[in-house]
């Protein structure tokens, strides 16, 4: 067991300098999650730590041992693929026994490690079957087992849950939630999927363009975003363009102008004087019937009913921007299409950032 | 510091031999056969593109080989892609019976389908002369009749199942969408379906037409009178053996130039019209009763007992009491085989031993290079990717001749052995070993080996625990599909062999030439036995499949 390092690590890929001088720490037993969007280098930087890429600069430790320049088979990793990567012509029992047969562990010991594992996974009773008969959510299960049988020092999982769908991706998640909190094994998982991102992570590092943007604890990335790619990626947000009259300081609060009204908002790091972007989660903007005295004018633009939530669109002032909005609760249908409304904003939520 | 620091070099090195090996026994000949038709001929002085211009029998040749494979590109389409879409788009009865035509284009070598149709309708053939005996005159089979004939029944099956597949795999709702908004269906099928399916057919139309030009035992045995590139290529190395390679050199080259203006020309096509072809499911097959299925099921089982002729033949054939050039048919004796079998069974023991190292040697390097090239991408591949597919250009007669001028004498002096044999079956069958390995490598995700590497096991112990056992059946059937293709082989090894290293089809050849139909036909049956025992092994034991790889 131990932490992850990474020490300014550049790495290319097919030519491309992919990433470029990324350094971060994950401690000992977090399940650290690298979120973003397909191509901004999160599955290399995976890779990397894998072994299967080799770094350009820097170095890369797994405690205090350094794997920089370690293959990837002597590592002591457990990797979980996006497409299962079972051996499709071994059983499960083989599939998941395979580590441990490379470890040269005696017969009974890997009998007993591989039948633990394969209950810890609900697939007791699955040993002879060949990946073809299992589905996806019971492949994946055994590509956990596979990797973490052999008790590894680090669990590395690139999209596992993206070739599962929807109702099956909840409860394969649950299983790894579960199995990496029991195993307190240091994990590294991949994903574009913020939700995943969310429900399992002690740790988030957003990044973008190669780079980490935004590194946290999960509630910290969505109550706190730091930019307005963060935020736009986290959970989804309105961003508006809005000035600033003075400068605001980091955690301070202040007041800027949106749309001709003036607005309460917080800034997370130091805004200057001018424009800056206006940060509003949907479920923190509240509407109220029209004529009251608080909030902005504004009109129901479009009206989605959700089942638990509604969705409205509404335009600011006349002609200013358009903004999401979700309501919870009970079916506020006096906001009906066209109709005439006033919009507040939670100052505590509203945030501005720098352009 | 490289990419790959713990297994780049490996690599590396191992793409560098498999590029000297493509370099040394493929572009090596080829430069030499096209760069000696630039000089001069002992004879006269005159360069081999001087003589070409100058003799009309060359330049006929020319001519007629463009027009022969022209016309048999056309008479193949004409039965093969009707076929394709009967068998994708209904039922009938009798179906079943052309599951098995993928079978007699293998099965049966082209030297025995030319022998076989002589024995039918060659001037001492047996319709001929029954149907003489009754008073009525059969044309000449010599010639154009028998070439376009004969060759159309070998190679209409390569249009056939390139065009079963395309339409197999053209998605039906495409049609149908045509279909609402407002085309008839015989419009919708021709607006939706050509184009898709188009691409298909000319390059299976491509393919024949190569084969077409490069094909020697059929343009041999039947092209009597008819100029043909190949047969006068064949003749001029014959002759000219030894010392003046200038004019065999110039043929082949002609040869090559027009393989290659029509793959240009097909390329050319293709890109103009530049789409995704978007695989979905294909219409299930409607049945069909009555009167249209009887005319199609007749009609399928006339192509297909055409098709199967030849075999009967050989076997018939094989049977049959012969004195001299003279079938006495009806009587019956095993007197042919017993001869081959026991007397003269030099030839079957070449075939065995030359082919079954080809096959070993080619399974072991396709492997190997599309491994490299599908696996281990680096600067040096797409040079091995392009070396590798260079073949498909060259005809048997040009492989051949470009080796023995190449390794005749120096420091690789390979003619007279039997290595310039397996060499010659090795070069005809790589492209084909690559595509398929290459097509199975693919199919088999990295992230398999990943895994392997990840729970501890090193890449080259990785790749044979868990990527190895997923390729063997692929391999087994690349394994037969090489087997079948070698033992047939004949337009390069007769060019290649030397006194005592006949291989079956060459020994058929020649007797063929002497007449001797009989004592042909009991080889012809060996050789089909030899083709034919491992495809039913293979397929009704190991359940393999051997066509799909094809």
């Amino acid at each position: 067991m131990g932490s992850i390092s990474i020490e300014s690590v550049s790495v290319s890929y097919a030519g491309n300098r992919v990433i470029e001088q990324l350094s971060l720490t994950i401690p000992d037993g977090a399940f650290f999650t690298l979120l973003g969007p397909s191509g901004c280098g999160k599955t290399t930087l995976l890779r990397t730590l894998a072994g299967f890429l080799s770094v350009d600069d820097g170095r890369i430790r797994f405690g205090d041992v350094d794997v920089t320049h370690t293959p990837p088979y002597r590592r002591d990793i457990g990797m979980v693929f996006q497409d299962y990567a079972l051996f499709p012509d071994k059983t499960v029992f083989d599939n998941v026994a395979y580590g441990l047969r490379a470890r040269k562990q005696v017969e009974a010991s890997i009998r007993r490690k591989t039948g633990e594992y394969l209950e810890r996974v609900g697939l007791s009773g699955f040993e002879a079957r060949r990946p073809a008969e299992l589905s996806g959510g019971q492949r994946q299960r055994v590509a956990l087992a596979r990797a973490l049988v052999i008790a590894p020092q680090v669990l590395l999982m690139d999209e596992p849950l993206s070739n599962l769908d929807a109702k099956l991706r909840v409860q394969v998640r649950e299983t790894i939630h579960d199995l990496q909190r029991e195993a307190a094994i240091t994990t590294v998982f991949v994903t574009h999927d913020q939700e995943e991102a969310l429900a399992l992570s002690d740790l988030i590092g957003l990044m973008h363009a190669g780079r980490i943007e935004q590194m946290g604890a999960p509630s910290e990335i969505y109550a706190a975003p730091i930019s307005s790619y963060v935020a736009d990626f986290v959970g989804a947000a309105n961003v508006v363009e809005i000035t600033a009259p003075s400068a605001i300081e980091a955690g301070g609060m202040g007041t800027v102008n949106l749309a001709g009204f003036d607005v309460s908002a917080r800034a997370v790091k130091r805004v200057d004087a001018g424009r800056a972007w206006l940060l509003a989660r949907q479920e923190d903007i509240m509407l109220h019937p029209a004529g009251g005295a608080a909030g902005i004018k504004a009109t129901i633009l479009r009206r989605q009913y959700l089942g638990s939530r509604t969705h409205y669109r509404v335009r600011l002032a006349s002609e200013g921007p358009a903004l999401s909005v979700e309501r919870t609760g009970p079916d506020h249908s006096c906001f009906s299409e066209g109709a005439p409304v006033q919009v507040s904003l939670d100052p505590m939520r509203t945030l501005v950032v720098p352009r | 510091m490289t990419r790959r620091p713990f297994d780049g070099g490996i690599w590396f090195w191992l793409s560098l031999a498999a590029l000297v090996a493509l370099g040394v026994f493929i572009l090596y000949p080829l430069i030499n056969v096209l760069a000696s038709s630039f000089g001069a001929a002992r004879t006269d002085g005159r360069s081999g593109w001087q003589v070409l211009f100058a003799e009309p029998k060359y330049l006929r040749a020319v001519g007629n080989t463009v027009l022969l494979g022209l016309v048999v590109t056309l008479t193949t389409t004409l039965i093969g892609v009707p076929l394709a879409y009967v068998t994708a788009r209904f039922r009938f009865p009798g179906k079943a019976l052309i599951a098995i035509l993928p079978l007699t284009t293998l099965i049966v070598p082209e030297v025995i389908a030319a022998q076989t149709w002589l024995m039918m309708l060659g001037n001492n053939g047996l319709i001929t002369r029954t149907l003489g005996e009754w008073g009525i005159p059969v044309p000449s089979f010599y010639g154009w009749p028998g070439l376009i004939i004969v060759m159309t029944f070998i190679y209409y099956t390569y249009i056939y199942m390139g065009t079963l597949a395309a339409i197999r795999g053209f998605d039906h709702q495409l049609e149908q969408a045509a279909q609402s908004l407002g085309a008839s269906p015989g419009r919708a099928r021709l607006d939706v379906m050509l184009p898709v399916v188009l691409p298909a057919v000319l390059a299976s139309a491509l393919l024949v037409f190569t084969l077409v030009v490069g094909n020697f035992a059929v343009a041999t045995i039947l092209g009597h009178k008819v100029e043909l590139l190949s047969v006068i290529t064949y003749q001029t190395f014959v002759s000219e053996v030894g010392n003046d390679p200038v004019m065999q050199s110039t043929l082949a080259s002609v040869s090559i130039g027009i393989v290659a203006l029509a793959l240009f020309l097909q390329r050319f096509i293709l890109s103009r019209g530049r789409y995704e072809i978007t695989l979905g499911r294909g219409a299930r097959p409607v049945d069909i009763r009555g009167a249209p299925a009887l005319a199609l099921a007749g009609a399928a089982t006339v192509v297909v007992v055409i098709s199967l002729l030849p075999l009967a033949s050989v076997i018939a054939g094989a049977f049959t009491r012969a004195r001299g050039p003279v079938m006495r048919w009806g009587e019956w004796t095993t007197a042919n085989l017993e001869r081959v079998l026991i007397n003269a069974p030099d030839p079957i023991i070449n075939t065995l031993i030359y082919s079954g190292i080809a096959t070993a040697l080619s399974l072991i390097f396709s492997t190997g290079v599309s491994y490299l090239l599908v696996k281990k991408r680096n600067a040096l591949t797409p040079a091995i990717d392009y070396l590798a597919a260079l073949p498909l250009a060259l005809s048997g007669t040009v492989i051949g001749i470009g080796l023995v001028m190449s390794f005749n004498r120096g420091w690789l002096s390979l003619t007279g052995t039997a290595a310039i044999i397996v060499l010659a079956y090795l070069i005809r069958r790589l492209p084909f070993g690559v595509r398929n390995a290459s097509s199975t490598l693919y199919n088999i995700p990295n992230s398999i080996e990943e895994a392997s590497i990840s729970l501890g096991v090193p890449p080259l112990r990785s790749f044979v625990a868990v990527v190895l056992p997923l390729m063997i059946p692929a391999i087994a059937a690349a394994g037969v599909l090489v087997w079948t293709t070698t033992v047939a082989e004949l337009s390069a090894s007769i060019v290649v062999y030397s006194g005592g290293r006949e291989t079956l089809p060459i020994q058929i050849f020649r007797l063929i030439d002497s007449g001797l139909m009989a004592q042909a036909s009991a080889y012809g049956l060996v050789l089909v036995s030899i083709i034919l025992v491992p495809i039913v092994i293979a397929t009704t034991v190991f359940r393999l499949d051997v066509f799909g790889a094809k």
